[in-house]
């Protein structure tokens, strides 16, 4: 009976800690709390990327080379034999491409205009990630004392990654845009058809609410677009276009969009805060 | 030739030794408690096979419930669950209520398992991953969240099952290693 009734406490204790949760505001008690938990574990967290990365990117190549057994079994065996010889320099060169790419953000390479005149980039490096596929989320390494503001956008090398949801003193959330209450403004190139990017609980990116009277192609590239009071700044690049249908009963067109960018190996990434 | 009926783990201990062993229990479980919520945010995190990334935390409470009883197993699962919504900025409330049902049932389970046969870890892990996969979905699904059947079941819980269910016996050995000294409470012992 005694263990029952703890048991029963615990429940409506933890029933209670999320009604608290979902009723206060983002700056309400329990929000704060979390922050300062994160605070703490940040410093944690990031050691253990750094210790897990390579093999992590050691599991990657695994992954892409069971890919191309399938599209050339010579080629592969000496990609493995390559890879395993000298997996310290792969994980370098890996490094070394995605930096190089964050610098061509630098030079403004990244955004569709040229140019990136104004805003403030702030290179951070991933230390976490969500532990299940309802929230898709990161954290990484910067936070308020480096100029980090909720609601800043996140792009890494290949395009839109996600924009900031949480910050603390060293350390911030990213959700990405696959998560499925992420909603990112954004227009085909070219035509100009507008509408959301929405992610979803599968990983997958959609554009929803583009008029049908819109031409979309397989193949368009998606970027922001920068409307006004957008938390995005426009013409960073986000997906292409895989897949375009129209149904008689819906009012708009149902868009499939392959991100560009690669969320299972995020390492390096800038945030930009305008 | 007679047996007495009360073995002797059931008689009491000296009164002297048994703050000393309630603290040295409270030591070993706070311990527990933050290398499973270390394990959960800081190394899960950035390990994904299958698709599905390990929960550490889970598979501890089932641990701590199998080896200490269903009361413990239920106040270990709450402030577990609580510290890693925290320190992951997930809503505060879900890990805690599911991780307090995985403990206290595996205490029970406990009751009556016998866990020197080696199965008893790696069937309760299976049940309390299956129990909180699907509870997480059934959340999700009251938080008005998409919840795609197939998908959920095929790419989410098959995946983190499998993955918990191998993890169980190596991890029950490390904490049935930290948590030596008393055993666990058998049905006979339990009020």
């Amino acid at each position: 009976m005694r263990r029952r009734a703890i048991a029963a406490l615990l429940l409506v204790l933890s029933v209670a800690m999320l009604t608290l949760y979902f009723r206060e505001t983002a700056g309400g008690a329990v929000h704060r709390v979390q922050e300062t938990s994160l605070t703490v574990i940040s410093p944690l967290q990031r050691g253990a990327a750094r210790a897990i990365k390579p093999f992590r990117d050691a599991w990657h190549w695994v992954g892409d080379l069971f890919h191309a057994k399938s599209e050339n079994a010579d080629l592969k065996q000496e990609i493995a034999k390559l890879q395993l010889d000298d997996a310290r320099y792969l994980t370098i060169q890996q490094e070394n491409d995605q930096l190089r790419a964050l610098l061509a953000i630098k030079r403004g390479h990244i955004f569709a205009n040229g140019t990136n005149d104004g805003l403030r980039l702030i290179p951070a490096r991933v230390i976490a990630r969500s532990t299940n596929v309802w929230y898709s989320t990161v954290t990484i390494d910067v936070g308020r004392s480096a100029g980090v503001a909720v609601y800043d956008a996140v792009v890494n090398g290949e395009g839109l990654v996600g924009r900031v949801t949480a910050v603390t003193d060293n350390a911030c959330q990213v959700t990405l845009i696959t998560d499925q209450q992420s909603f990112v403004d954004a227009m085909v190139l070219p035509g100009g058809g507008q509408g959301l990017v929405a992610g979803s609980v599968t990983g997958d990116l959609t554009l929803q609410y583009v008029d049908k009277s819109q031409v979309v192609k397989v193949g368009q590239d998606v970027v922001t677009s920068g409307m006004r009071d957008s938390i995005f700044v426009r013409g960073i690049p986000i997906g292409v276009v895989t897949g375009v249908a129209q149904q008689d009963v819906e009012l708009y067109q149902s868009i499939s969009i392959r991100p560009l960018v690669d969320f299972h190996k995020l390492d390096f990434v800038m945030v930009v805060h305008k | 030739m007679n047996v007495p009926l009360t073995s002797p783990s059931l008689t009491s201990p000296p009164a002297g030794s048994r703050a000393a062993h309630v603290t040295a229990e409270i030591g070993r479980l706070v311990v527990a408690l933050v290398a499973a919520v270390l394990l959960e945010t800081a190394l899960a995190a950035n390990v994904r096979v299958m698709g599905a990334n390990p929960d550490f935390a889970l598979i501890v409470v089932a641990c701590v419930g199998l080896l200490r009883g269903a009361e413990v197993g239920a106040g270990f699962g709450f402030l577990a669950g609580t510290l890693v919504s925290f320190v992951l900025l997930e809503p505060v409330g879900v890990n805690s209520f599911i991780f307090v049902i995985v403990g206290y049932l595996a205490g029970r389970y406990a009751e009556t398992a016998d866990l020197q046969s080696g199965f008893a870890p790696v069937v309760t892990v299976f049940a309390a991953s299956l129990l909180a996969q699907s509870m997480f979905a059934v959340t999700q699904f009251l938080l008005a969240r998409q919840v795609p059947f197939v998908f959920v079941t095929t790419r989410v819980i098959v995946p983190a099952v499998i993955l918990d269910t191998l993890l169980a016996a190596p991890m029950y050995v490390v904490v049935r290693f930290w948590m030596r000294g008393e055993g666990t409470r058998r049905a006979y012992q339990t009020p």
